[in-house]
């Protein structure tokens, strides 16, 4: 099995960016608001293959689609790393050990058996097997080969992402065959071999295959099936189903016009809606609500099911948003629309009936954008208290792709902590901060956005004073001042480098490889190019998996990535 | 839903408001609702016990069938025995039973002055009001199940109370100039559709939820009630009631006749008492209709012996033709939180005008600062 491992010099060139916002309030990296003529670059670009764990949700969506949403997949997998602001860069150095294949064993154990039970109709629990299984044996308790391999056959395709070849096949007929006839049992049998597709390394790892591209003599492209897997792990988060197979078997894949065609089938889809969550998921970091708890004696209203439903809220309006209105991503961070469940009515202190309701907040609320969510607002602060610093950091690193150093090792944070402290509001701790110049680099392009968020509490809750002092939501953001968060939105939603940075994130997110300091023109011509659209989310994303980037593989040498890079 | 016209509405309605009287207590839209977090029968407890209940508490289902069927090897049919003190129970008698009921011998108990007098047959009140009525405390006072805090009918009550959504009580307070002194307040009772939210460390209901009035089947829970708030303190004229109420899972309904608030109000809500003229038959009714003879039996509660007692207790509402007692005085400890009170047979933007609570409106005054 191979791992790609990321390039060395990304950590040197990310390190720069960072001290360079240290130095200069941010430093603006990215910078296009215009589409670029097609470069060569573009033309010419192309991703490395990679070799890639599939996530919780890609495995739990996967079976939820070849068997059907009451299959329960509680396969739980190790936390990835996140790099380079998202996990899914880390699905390509993760594996397996040994514990967690327990885990998925027992897990798959469980799909298997449920696809082949027989229901209780006393319990109401349907017949899977007579729905999932398109044949019946001859005799249930005896081994029925025609069967078997009918079944077999159909769903390896699926799990396996491609036809299983003929031997391979042949080979798992014959071990249902066994267990069959040693259980006597035909259903027992298929569910033994379904377990062990469900944890089989090649079901498990999305492995890109690379063929010759005949259109580009001399390079390599991904072959049909792995463009379909990308594809799907991509835009629907979990493998593909029977029509993109059947493109890829047919070979539609390999011609631009049958990429189209299948593109904007998959993009049309309801299935787009779990590709949307699994991304946002991802790029904003949502993972942290796994284990964030807040302290419930200060934050009686932050409950764990509020804490779920805000992650929620948030996934809602960016789908929304970006896909069911077709909105502009950067008024993701001015909208005033979105949802609202009686988990979160205490929070935000409006009524709300039963389930997810469409909710506006009024022209004059503080609540402007994704930014001003509860989901944003809880999770980049402390458990007891609010964070100016951790929300500043948060807009910078994750939409705007500037990374902010980690604090050095030595803070003395006393004078902050001492419960009897002279300063009442976050504005006075930070700018005490402030005067330690070892701090002040790095709070200086992370607290001015920051403060302007603190009429709301470690929990998201509104207030207008803290310890009985009035706050100022003041603020700047890369030259920008602004008098209140309503202004702070009003320039997030206007820095140039936030189109770019979701433009390198989804780039990367897709192929699953960090985006390099050689890719920048094609980040800007992308950029460009969405800008041109009205940042369209989903012709961003068209645009990403039909070009040569998404499909065209390269495993670069150092050496080339040097002569790239200097460029 | 949608909310999306709330500004202009919830604008309007707050212009339309005749907010001039209103002080700062008054609630946004001078409405303010609360549901039912809390409700027990009231009873008054001295530590010991031995004030209220001198000779002990009552023995309950278990140590009456001993009694009666002593374990002396004799053989008894089914339909002699348990049968027999099952169909007591559904066919309550007033004749003598060879137990003792023990009444509680309190002079203080919880409750209202109900009818206006101070007989010997009151109480007092904790306080030293003197003509408190509570008839159904001195009947339920020594028995264990209703006596805090590990009473079986005391527990459970109040557990469906939070785990179900049958028995959702809802008052809602409009007209209200100020929570701390208004002689002019409206409340209207209703019953809820949806859960309570507790609170995220599990203690205590959290304000500021939601509930959905039952408008397709809550007709009968529906009343509506002149009253008063002095010094924080709702009190409110005596109206006929009926409010759902559920026991491990069975609904059941409450009829109180004359029932009357007396209850601390806040903005985040309010406890008190409900107090009125418990409907006799009815009590007894939904209480053995709730629950079993095993439950009876976890907190000693002889529902034969019960209802004698009751019947002997009762204090108001003479039967014309009999002249006999139909119901008993009454109290109920109770807790509200506040809540949205949501409206859905109004037009959407009403319902959502009631974003305007206390809070929402700090959080908009909050932003044009």
């Amino acid at each position: 099995m191979k791992f790609n491992v990321h390039r060395p010099l990304l950590g040197a060139l990310l390190m720069g960016a960072a001290l360079a916002g240290c130095s200069n309030e941010g430093g603006k990296t990215e910078q296009t608001a215009k589409a670029a003529p097609v470069p060569p670059a573009f033309e010419l670009a192309s991703s490395p293959p990679r070799h890639r764990l599939m996530s919780a949700e890609q495995y739990q969506n996967t079976i939820s689609h070849i068997f059907g949403s009451d299959i329960a997949a509680n396969a739980q997998f190790a936390p990835l790393q996140r790099t380079e602001g998202l996990l899914a860069l880390g699905a390509s150095t993760a594996g397996v050990p040994f514990g967690e294949m327990q885990k998925l064993q027992r897990a798959a154990a469980l799909v298997a058996a449920q696809v082949v039970d027989d229901g209780n109709l006393d319990l109401g629990v349907p017949s899977h097997r007579d729905s999932l299984i398109p044949c019946k044996p001859a005799d249930a308790a005896l081994p029925d080969p025609a069967c078997a391999k009918t079944f077999l056959g159909m769903t390896g395709r699926l799990l396996y992402r491609h036809p299983l070849p003929e031997a391979r096949l042949t080979q798992m007929v014959d071990e249902a065959g066994k267990s069959a006839t040693q259980l006597k049992d035909f259903y027992a049998g298929l569910a033994s071999v379904i377990e062990g597709m469900l944890i089989s390394p090649e079901v498990l790892m999305i492995h890109d295959r690379t063929e010759p591209d005949p259109e580009r003599p001399g390079r390599r492209r991904l072959d049909g099936y792995s463009y379909a897997a990308r594809l799907s792990f991509f835009l629907w988060n979990a493998a593909p189903d029977d029509r993109v197979l059947r493109a890829a078997e047919s070979g539609e894949l390999s011609t631009a016009k049958g990429r189209e065609r299948i593109v904007d089938m998959m993009l049309a889809s309801p299935r787009l809606e779990e590709g949307v969550r699994g991304f946002f998921d991802d790029m904003m970091a949502f993972d942290t609500f796994n284990n964030l708890a807040k302290d419930a004696s200060a934050y009686p209203a932050e409950t764990g099911a509020a804490l779920t439903a805000a992650r929620e809220q948030t996934l809602r309006t960016i789908y929304d948003h970006l896909i069911v209105k077709k909105g502009d991503y950067r008024d993701l961070f001015t909208t005033r629309s979105t949802f609202m469940s009686p988990e979160l009515g205490p929070i935000y202190r409006v009524p709300t009936p039963k389930g997810w309701v469409k909710y506006d907040f009024p022209a004059d609320s503080p609540r402007v954008g994704i930014l001003t969510h509860v989901s944003f607002l809880a999770s980049h602060a402390h458990p007891g208290r609010s964070s100016a610093t951790r929300r500043g950091k948060a807009l910078r690193e994750l939409l705007l792709c500037q990374p902010v150093p980690l604090p050095p090792p030595n803070v003395d944070f006393s004078a902050l902590n001492d419960p009897t402290s002279p300063f009442k509001t976050a504005r006075d701790r930070v700018s005490f901060h402030l005067q330690n110049p070892v701090c002040a680099g790095c709070h200086k392009i992370t607290d001015p956005m920051g403060l302007a968020l603190e009429n709301f509490d470690g929990a998201g809750q509104f207030r207008a004073t803290e310890m009985g002092t009035a706050i100022d939501p003041s603020g700047a953001l890369d030259g920008k001042s602004f008098k209140d968060v309503a202004g702070l939105a009003d320039s997030v939603r206007n820095h140039p480098a936030l189109p770019s940075c979701l433009v390198r994130r989804v780039l990367s997110y897709g192929t699953g490889s960090p985006v390099e300091r050689e890719d920048r023109p094609l980040v800007d011509y992308l950029t460009g190019h969405f800008a041109e659209k009205g940042y369209r989310y989903t012709d961003l994303l068209r645009e990403i998996v039909l070009s040569p980037a998404f499909y065209d593989v390269t495993e670069r040498a150092p050496e080339q990535k040097s002569a790239s890079a200097a460029n | 839903m949608k909310h999306s016209v709330l500004a202009s509405a919830a604008a309007a309605a707050l212009l339309a408001a005749p907010v001039a009287k209103a002080d700062e207590t008054a609630p946004p839209n001078r409405t303010i609702g609360y549901v039912v977090s809390g409700l027990y029968w009231a009873v008054y407890q001295t530590a010991d016990g031995k004030a209220e209940c001198p000779n002990g508490l009552n023995d309950g289902p278990r140590e009456h069938f001993k009694a009666l069927f002593p374990d002396n090897g004799a053989k008894r049919p089914v339909a002699e025995t348990q049968l027999k003190r099952e169909a007591a129970g559904y066919f309550p008698t007033t004749t003598d039973e060879p137990f003792t009921f023990q009444l509680s011998q309190s002079k203080i108990a919880k409750g209202l002055n109900l009818d206006g007098k101070a007989d010997d047959n009151d109480f007092v009140g904790p306080d030293g009001e003197k003509g408190i009525d509570n008839q159904l405390f001195r009947v339920l006072g020594c028995v264990r199940g209703y006596r805090a805090p590990d009473g079986d009918a005391y527990f459970f009550d109040n557990n469906t109370l939070i785990t179900d959504r049958y028995d959702r009580w809802l008052f809602e307070l409009t007209d209200v100039d100020s929570l701390v002194n208004d002689d002019d307040v409206t409340v209207t009772t209703y019953r809820g559709l949806d859960g309570l939210l507790k609170k995220a460390d599990g203690n205590g209901m959290l304000a500021g939820g939601s509930q959905v009035i039952d408008v397709k089947w809550g007709g009968r829970y529906v009343a509506k009630i002149k009253g008063k708030i002095k010094d924080g303190v709702l009190t409110t004229e005596p109206t006929d009631v009926t409010f759902p109420w559920a026991t491990f899972g069975v609904p059941t309904d409450r009829e109180m006749r004359a029932m009357r608030m007396q209850v601390k109000v806040l903005p985040t809500g309010g406890t008190g008492l409900i107090a009125g003229y418990t409907d006799l038959e009815n009590w007894y009714r939904q209480t053995l209709r709730s629950s079993s003879t095993h439950h009876q039996a976890y907190g000693q509660v002889s529902l034969p012996s019960v209802y004698r007692a009751l019947r002997k207790a009762a204090d108001g509402n003479p039967d014309p033709k009999t002249g006999e007692n139909t119901s008993l005085s009454s109290a109920l400890d109770v807790t509200l939180t506040q809540v949205h009170i949501i409206h859905p047979d109004r037009p959407v933007a009403q319902a959502e005008g009631a974003v305007k609570t206390a809070e929402g409106v700090k959080e908009r005054a909050g932003a044009r600062r």
